[in-house]
């Protein structure tokens, strides 16, 4: 078919709208809209219709903004600020219990969830707290005890003077602040890579590692006798930090009720005192020491903030005397780059070890070891020389490539875990905020001054830096781009000198603005690392470049995945 | 720890922007919001996306540059893709670059230039007194692009449309729960969306998804023979103004509602979006036909089985 027929009846109904245009001149703009914008005939027909209509009727239909839906929510923020007869109630209140029992409703058996709430969950008023009974008829699972939640659409329920308060199927509950003490039916082990951040549980686990310590009071008042170690299933590994006498031998299966879980920075941990539970169990299946060793042994990418006790084999790529002074003394630490197939870090080591430049890439296994982090890049602490081994071969097959070991991850998923380096990622620019492009840093700290003025050195001589600090999304999950100087002008084609002439020419905004016609919207794919403070994720960008896509090709394999003909 | 009180964690967190076709998030009718001061609030689509930000591309259909009713200055636009229209605005609470980006568009797009935008938008929940519900965005960002940058995010919009066509698929095989959807595989993200949305939309035909998605593919493949249509029917290619809605209109707008509701009606009535929707296509405006829909109603000619459902009094 022609374009000639294949317009014949777009040209027609524009024809029939605008008698006065000349066919050939709406036939070209139906080519123009199909060949230059991908849009076609049928999308563009208003649009050419719109332009050959001399007279612009500015009456148009659509939606008004603005004007809100008002249900008549009762919002409170005290129970007793409640009437017998309230329905559709907003309030915030602490679950102080929740408890489900199973009851018959109309020949149906079903679970309803009752127990105590309280208002005034922040503690903001300065009388008592009320407490209510409430029942729970929608089931909702994050309900629990010690969570600060608020109640919507629930209503009061009397009976015999008594208020209570009915959560019902149509309310919503959101959670404002997770339970800080939940409670576990005791004596129900859970999996050690479930537990959960806080609370009391109890576990079974193997007894891996334990030795005796001290913690010193920070008044000086002496110190306590502790025991650290660390403990196993087959789910997963955590530390323990046993207040009280602990002497059982490594390898024991041992059940441990009431231990009270801590998380210190991202790691969790267990405590034992006076009202825990331990006593030796029996389980032949349960798994032995040696499988629950090699599951122990961390890589780069499971390294977390706070962990402690941990194996792991890496290559040491660079080793270097790092001196200090502090109390007047010079000191020193030697500071090393580490890397296996997972990712690159840090290790720090407070001791002389057996390493030498020369001697470099050196495999060695690491034990005992403890992590602290600093922006998102995990930092392996080596206090003594016995917790490293020099391994003759590394476990896995091939060299390293340092210069590209980059792991790729999903976005979504680098989001919803912790911070970690040597990443790749791709997703789509949905913003370009205003102050990208050139900006000042202090000369001292690399802060970005504003209005001339570093927050931590006053008023400053700044050094010029160039940065994009952009928003990258995929898949409902976002998170903030940060792209320094070399990889943002690389991705804008660009170079520092130009940069600075066209926002002198134009102003940053303009300038901004051209930014955005270039990115906004484009799929890009990212090198560098991610920091996951819990305030939002930021990936410390140090390589962007357009993800190159061939829309046909994309398109054509949609098509065979999903079955579309 | 005891001790101290737990700030309550509040933060605001960035919601995400979804890659979505204008006929999923047009065709919403459904929203949520939290009650707290910086509560987001979210349209939930019939496939179970809760949206607060959305990144959309298409042709500037529409500019113009209104006064409202308070004297303040609002730009209103319409943006079309292969699937449908948004309706988006621009007015003073609009960032600086925002408003400058829109006064400069309003000069080309008055020139006649096709143009090509990618947007990123807030999205808009609105309800009319007699409960129809309208969608339309306020873009935060914006940028005019080539036809190629157009024909990726093309793709990519096909690609998360069918992601959760794919999910809503899944959703209606296991009962619901967040459990069994997790247990089915559904994305810990979509679970909320997914069963507000199924709550509320009950059954829905998702074919004209999939047609939207392979006209949107068809155009990223450059098959423009195969993506072209018949013209649309726009005897009303301008919206009347309501002065001007005769008696004469009124009876066809008429006998057009019944034969929209005939033709529609699979026994429980036909609802007030699609109703609304169809008589868009032919032409007529919102207003109008809320309006004949609010007569027939009090003159008997069409009966509400439940709120916001019509059908023909037999």
């Amino acid at each position: 078919m022609s374009d000639d027929d294949r317009y014949n009846d777009h040209i027609a109904a524009v024809l029939q709208e605008c008698p006065g245009a000349d066919r050939d001149e709406v036939k070209s703009a139906f080519q123009k809209y199909e060949e230059e914008f991908f849009i076609p005939p049928q999308d563009a027909i208003r649009s050419i219709i719109r332009r050959f209509k001399s007279e612009s009727d500015a009456t148009p239909s659509t939606p008004k903004a603005g004007g809100q839906s008002n249900r008549p929510t009762k919002k409170v923020s005290r129970l007793s600020e409640l009437k017998a007869d309230d329905r559709d109630i907003e309030i915030e209140v602490e679950i102080v219990s929740h408890n489900v029992r199973e009851q018959m409703i109309r020949g149906e058996s079903k679970s309803i969830a009752f127990g105590l709430l309280e208002d005034d969950p922040w503690q903001e008023g300065s009388g008592e707290r009320t407490r209510w009974e409430y029942k729970d008829w929608g089931n909702n699972s994050n309900i629990t005890p010690g969570s600060v939640v608020r109640v919507e659409g629930a209503s009061v329920n009397e009976y015999q003077g008594r208020m209570s308060l009915n959560i019902n199927q149509s309310s919503r509950i959101a959670v404002l602040r997770e339970g800080s003490r939940p409670v576990v039916a005791p004596g129900e082990p859970i999996d050690i890579a479930t537990l959960p951040n806080d609370g009391y549980v109890c576990v079974v686990g193997r007894l891996m590692s334990s030795r005796a310590d001290q913690i010193h009071r920070r008044d000086g008042s002496g110190s306590i006798d502790v025991v650290r170690g660390r403990l196993a299933d087959e789910s997963g590994a955590i530390g323990f930090l046993s207040w009280e006498p602990f002497e059982y031998e490594v390898g024991t299966l041992l059940k441990i009720d009431g231990a009270q879980v801590k998380t210190f920075r991202d790691t969790p941990e267990l405590n034992f005192g006076r009202t825990t539970k331990i006593e030796p169990f029996h389980d032949a299946n349960f798994a032995n020491t040696d499988t629950l060793k090699e599951g122990m042994i961390s890589t780069i990418s499971t390294l977390r903030d706070g962990s402690k006790d941990v194996e792991i084999v890496v290559n040491i790529t660079s080793w270097e005397k790092r001196t200090f002074t502090k109390d007047g003394e010079e000191r020193y630490l030697w500071s090393g780059q580490i890397a296996d197939p997972t990712g690159q870090c840090r290790v720090s080591a407070w001791t002389d070890l057996p390493i030498d430049d020369s001697s470099l890439p050196m495999t060695v296994r690491i034990t005992d070891a403890r992590v602290r982090a600093w922006q998102g890049i995990p930092d392996i602490t080596i206090d003594r020389e016995e917790q490293i081994t020099v391994l003759e071969e590394t476990p896995w097959e091939g060299e390293l490539d340092l210069e590209n070991l980059r792991i790729d991850v999903p976005l979504d998923e680098l989001v919803a875990g912790p911070s970690r380096v040597g990443i790749a990622t791709r997703g789509t620019i949905v913003s370009v905020r205003e102050d990208s492009g050139t900006i000042m840093r202090c000369p001292e700290c690399r802060r970005v001054l504003r209005e001339g003025q570093c927050f931590e050195h006053g008023a400053v001589e700044g050094n010029e830096d160039v940065r994009l600090r952009l928003v990258l999304d995929d898949k409902a999950s976002t998170c903030a781009l940060l792209i320094s100087k070399d990889a943002a002008l690389a991705l804008l084609n660009t170079d520092h000198a130009t940069m600075m002439d066209e926002i002198q020419a134009n102003g940053s905004m303009a300038y901004v603005q051209s930014i955005r016609d270039m990115l906004l919207g484009c799929e890009v794919d990212v090198t560098g690392r991610i920091i996951n403070d819990g305030q939002g994720a930021m990936i410390l960008c140090d390589g962007a470049s357009f993800t190159e896509a061939d829309t046909g090709l994309i398109a054509t394999e949609l098509r065979a995945q999903w079955g579309l003909q | 720890m005891g001790v101290a009180v737990m700030e309550p964690s509040r933060q605001i967190q960035r919601q995400p922007a979804w890659t979505m076709l204008a006929s999923e998030f047009g065709e919403s009718t459904l929203n949520e919001k939290g009650s707290g001061e910086f509560d987001p609030t979210f349209v939930i689509t019939k496939l179970g996306a809760k949206v607060n930000r959305v990144i959309v591309s298409g042709l500037v259909e529409r500019l113009e540059l209104r006064e409202t009713s308070n004297g303040s200055q609002m730009y209103q636009g319409q943006l079309r893709d292969p699937s449908g229209l948004h309706y988006f605005s621009v007015g003073e609470y609009a960032s600086e670059s925002m408003r400058e980006f829109v006064v400069q568009l309003l000069d080309k797009v008055d020139s006649g230039e096709p143009i090509l935008l990618s947007m990123t938008a807030k999205a808009r929940w609105y309800q009319t007194d007699e409960g129809a519900v309208y969608t339309s965005l306020r873009p935060e960002e914006a940028a005019i692009v080539s036809r190629e940058r157009y024909a990726s995010w093309l793709v990519r919009a096909c690609a998360a449309t069918l992601e959760r066509l794919d999910q809503h698929q899944k959703s209606l095989n296991c009962e619901p729960t967040k459990e069994a959807m997790l247990k089915e595989g559904i994305h810990p993200k979509m679970v909320d969306g997914l069963l507000s949305a199924q709550t509320h939309y009950g059954q829905i035909d998702t074919e004209g998804y999939r047609l939207n998605v392979m006209q949107a593919l068809d155009i990223a493949e450059g098959k423009m023979a195969a993506a072209t249509t018949a013209p649309p029917t726009l005897n009303l290619s301008e919206p009347q103004s309501e002065d001007d809605a005769s008696a004469g209109e009124g009876e066809e707008l008429q006998s057009v509602i019944l034969e929209c509701i005939q033709a529609m009606d699979n026994g429980e009535g036909v609802d007030f979006e699609s109703l609304v929707r169809n008589l868009a296509a032919r032409g007529f405006t919102r207003e109008q036909s809320e309006a004949e829909l609010d007569t027939m109603s009090d003159d008997g000619v069409l009966h509400e089985p439940r709120f916001g459902w019509f059908k023909i009094v037999a």
